[in-house]
């Protein structure tokens, strides 16, 4: 019982940001090797390609993040920007306003995610099991509404956005910056933000300080919805069309993209800026292959790998400092 | 019945009073840390050798040198005169030296005879023989004289229980030398008595037995000698005829004993609590007052509803029937959000499982009651969560590098303090304590206690459960005692003796008080 030793511990704080930092570098070095590797890496074209590549998964990580560090999972991200390219193909269609139709598709999200905390608050279901049953079951909603078919969207203006630029920047990449500020904020600056953290960490000793654990864990599943159907907005805009089979595998991307950021599936350790640069380290190394002209299927090992070593010295970093 | 216990004991009865393990200079240093300054001592085979001394004090890390968890800096450990190096727990095993841990570390899901024979399952062609496990294992039990059936799930019987089948498991692995490091935290007494009996017979065997207890009666009761340690420092050996309480407590803590139970009284003020035939789970009408000012004090065995008690009013559970009052005013309270508005705080009987975020930073485990104070609409003070944190750690004395490290860092004592000090800043009326001095050392508890001292003296109550005995005789200025769910008899300040509440306690005639608990 007695512990002896009060090992002198890093601060939690500085320890999340020279994490951050590192992955920070690992993404500069590989910007750095694939520009001297490559004549094309470091054209304006190809950069704001690869930033538009990582914005939507970067996106879908910030939320996925907010879940985990509760210590739950959401697997449904991917099923969920699918559908509601689904549904905000088919009210843009309908002659419905662009900013109404997008309110209700991320008003939709929202309801995902409410159930989601349905399903894990009041009927006791484990996190993986009702995202998991949302994963499937939205696809074949939206196969339904679809019949199968691709949904063309005939508003160019809607189209347009995803492919401009702002300031030089793409608007995609804007859209991390609006999402990933309020996140910041969100989690480290907010008291609902702490009590994610008090949730994943001790749900029992979190409600007897008086933290409202159900309305937690309501909140972290909304938001990660609310993120996946904004995401399925800027795959509408990117894409042109609503397909309910859209995003296949996305949620494991947000996934490895928040792990590789730094967030522990075990919950109560995480941050807004390493999933981010965890989504925007899987873009590079997709761009850098099919530049360097690996093959596609070794993409996938690559991105594998790359999970395994950076969580494995995460984790040795860890026990070590502890 | 010896000769069935031969049979099943494998471990050769072993000559008494030789020297079976010898420390010699043995230290641990961590970095920043002098954890066990050089140690000279010998166990001889067949003696109950009590450790005793703070949290900090060096116990822990002791052990973990003993059962090779964690290497020692210098010295050696002699072992049936052969130098050991105890670089593996493996090792230790194989040597015979086993530890049974404060906290069960044994597999919940699985039988009681399938976590006995863990490791050294019997099996015949690959297939397990589970019926002669479970028999082997129900013989072993029955033998012991535990009255607990080998077949069902670990999980399924209680903390008590269970550390009972991890002292018989300890029993049946050619065992030579055996740590106990504070068994009897979570046993109820007649639990406790079991355990004791086969300590014993141990002893009878010629098994060395190590016994850390935080509690000195048996300390007194079991042992033949007894070690103090203080900051890492063996500070002295004796044999349990020639010292007594106030001796050892002077040992390790450099202090009297008068000094740990500091009882100031004050005149009671309002109610702030009251219950009427309050029933619920675990508990059926109990109707008591808390005033402001006073310690009201919960006695009972383990189990006997008090924390049932205690968590319905704070709206964990929900009552079935009876009323509460709230400074006069019927309540209704249906979670434990609408029991801290009101102004009540609880610190949970477990730590590890109700009362801390073990993994995040000290700051915020203190500051959680409090951040929709400590924030406006939408942020964070910084400034305020980091006065707050840091006056509860000066105020509390927590020992801690800086409010960022984790929680699980800290001692228990110190884990324990900021169970307790996050309601500090919170201003409740009423403070909720459950168990609040388990596995806590001495300096702490003192420390502990003035606090309520300070707590009352700014009008607040204090409900204080205990399973420990002179720690509700000394504190509480009304003290109840619970048996089976009821309440079943109310005292004044140190009106009973000891022998009365423990009866009333235990109430089984046949369950005789073994002593002072």
């Amino acid at each position: 019982m007695s512990t002896e030793a009060i090992p002198a511990e890093k601060s939690k704080r500085n320890y999340n940001a020279l994490f951050g930092l590192t992955l920070l570098a690992l993404l500069v070095l590989l910007w750095v090797i694939l520009s001297l590797a490559t004549s094309s890496f470091a054209s304006a074209n190809n950069i704001s390609n690869l930033l538009r590549q990582g914005s939507m998964i970067a996106i879908l990580a910030v939320g996925q993040t907010f879940v985990i560090i509760t210590g739950g999972i959401d697997l449904s991200v991917g099923a969920v920007v699918g559908f509601a390219t689904v549904i905000a193909a088919m009210l843009i269609n309908a002659g419905i306003p662009v900013f109404l139709a997008i309110l209700i598709t991320l008003l939709v999200g929202v309801a995902i995610g409410l159930f989601h905390g349905f399903g894990i608050v009041k009927m006791g279901l484990p996190p993986f099991i009702i995202t998991l049953a949302t994963l499937t079951s939205l696809r074949g909603i939206g196969l339904l509404m679809t019949n199968g078919n691709s949904i063309s969207i005939n508003n160019d203006a809607f189209q347009e956005f995803s492919r401009n630029s702002f300031l030089g920047v793409p608007n995609l990449f804007w859209m991390v910056i609006l999402v990933g500020i309020p996140a910041y904020v969100f989690l480290h600056h907010s008291r609902w933000g702490r009590y994610l953290f008090s949730v994943g960490s001790n749900a029992e000793a979190s409600r007897l300080s008086g933290v409202n654990v159900q309305r937690t864990i309501y909140m972290a599943y909304t938001l990660s919805g609310l993120c996946a159907a904004f995401v399925g907005v800027l795959l509408a805009s990117r894409i042109g069309i609503g397909n309910p089979t859209q995003a296949e595998g996305w949620e494991l991307q947000a996934i490895a993209s928040s792990v590789i950021g730094g967030t522990s599936l075990f919950g109560a350790v995480g941050s807004v800026h390493g999933p981010l640069l965890g989504a925007f380290i899987l873009a590079t190394i997709n761009n850098g292959a099919n530049l360097l002209n690996v093959n596609a299927f070794w993409q996938r090992i690559i991105t594998g790998v790359l999970i395994i070593v950076i969580v494995y010295f995460d984790g040795l970093r860890r026990r070590g400092g502890k | 019945m010896t000769s069935t216990v031969q049979e099943l004991h494998p471990h050769p009865v072993l000559e008494p009073g030789r020297t079976i393990l010898e420390l010699r200079g043995l230290e641990k240093r961590y970095p920043g840390t002098h954890a066990l300054k050089p140690v000279n001592l010998a166990f001889k085979s067949g003696e109950i050798h009590a450790i005793v001394g703070e949290n900090g004090a060096g116990k822990s890390t002791l052990i973990k040198l003993l059962t090779g968890v964690i290497p020692r800096t210098s010295g050696e450990v002699i072992w049936e005169g052969k130098p050991a190096a105890l670089a593996t727990p493996h090792e230790a095993m194989a040597l015979g030296i086993n530890a049974v841990h404060q906290e069960v570390v044994l597999c919940r899901h699985l039988t009681v005879a399938a976590n006995m024979f863990l490791g050294e399952e019997n099996s015949r062609f690959g297939i397990l023989q589970q019926r002669a496990m479970v028999k082997e294992a129900q013989k072993i039990i029955d033998d012991l004289g535990f009255d607990l059936p080998a077949h069902v799930t670990l999980g399924d019987l209680t903390i008590g229980q269970q550390q009972l089948i991890a002292a018989a498991r300890a029993t049946v692995r050619g065992t030579k030398f055996l740590i106990f490091d504070e068994p009897t935290a979570y046993l109820t007494r007649k639990e406790a008595d079991q355990l004791f009996t086969l300590i014993r017979r141990l002893k009878g065997e010629g098994v060395t037995i190590i016994y850390i207890s935080h509690r000195m009666e048996e300390v007194f009761e079991l042992a033949d000698r007894v070690s103090v340690l203080r900051d890492g420092t063996l500070v002295g050996t004796r044999d349990i005829a020639e010292t007594n309480d106030a001796e050892l407590v002077k040992m390790m803590i450099n202090r009297s004993i008068e000094q740990i139970y500091h009882k100031e009284h004050f005149t009671p003020g309002a109610a702030i609590i009251e219950t009427k035939s309050l029933s619920g789970k675990g508990f059926e009408n109990v109707s008591m007052t808390v005033r402001a000012g006073e310690i009201v004090g919960l006695y009972g065995l383990i189990g006997a509803g008090r924390s049932e008690f205690v968590t319905t009013v704070y709206g964990r559970h929900h009552k079935s029937a009876g009323q509460v009052f709230w400074e006069g005013k019927q309540v209704h309270i249906n979670s434990e959000h609408n029991a801290i508005k009101l102004g009540m705080a609880l610190a949970p009987e477990s730590r590890r499982d109700q009362g801390l975020c073990l993994n995040l930073p000290v700051g915020l485990n203190l500051n959680l009651p409090i951040y929709k104070r400590i924030s406006n609409n939408l942020l964070i003070s910084a400034a305020q969560e980091k006065t707050q944190a840091d006056r509860q750690i000066a105020d509390l004395r927590i020992k801690t590098p800086t409010r960022h490290a984790l929680a699980s860092s800290l001692s228990g004592g110190n884990q324990q303090k900021i169970v307790i000090g996050k309601w500090l800043a919170h201003g409740a009326k009423l403070f909720i304590f459950d168990e609040p001095t388990v596995g806590v050392d001495v300096g702490t508890k003192a420390e502990i206690y003035r606090l309520f001292s300070a707590l009352l003296s700014k009008g607040a109550g204090i409900i204080l459960i205990s399973s420990y005995l002179p720690e509700v005789y000394e504190l509480a200025d009304t003290l109840h005692v619970f048996r089976r769910g009821k309440l079943v008899a109310t005292h004044g300040f140190r009106t009973a003796d000891h022998e009365e509440i423990l009866t009333q306690a235990l109430a089984e005639k046949q369950e005789k008080p073994g002593g002072k608990i």
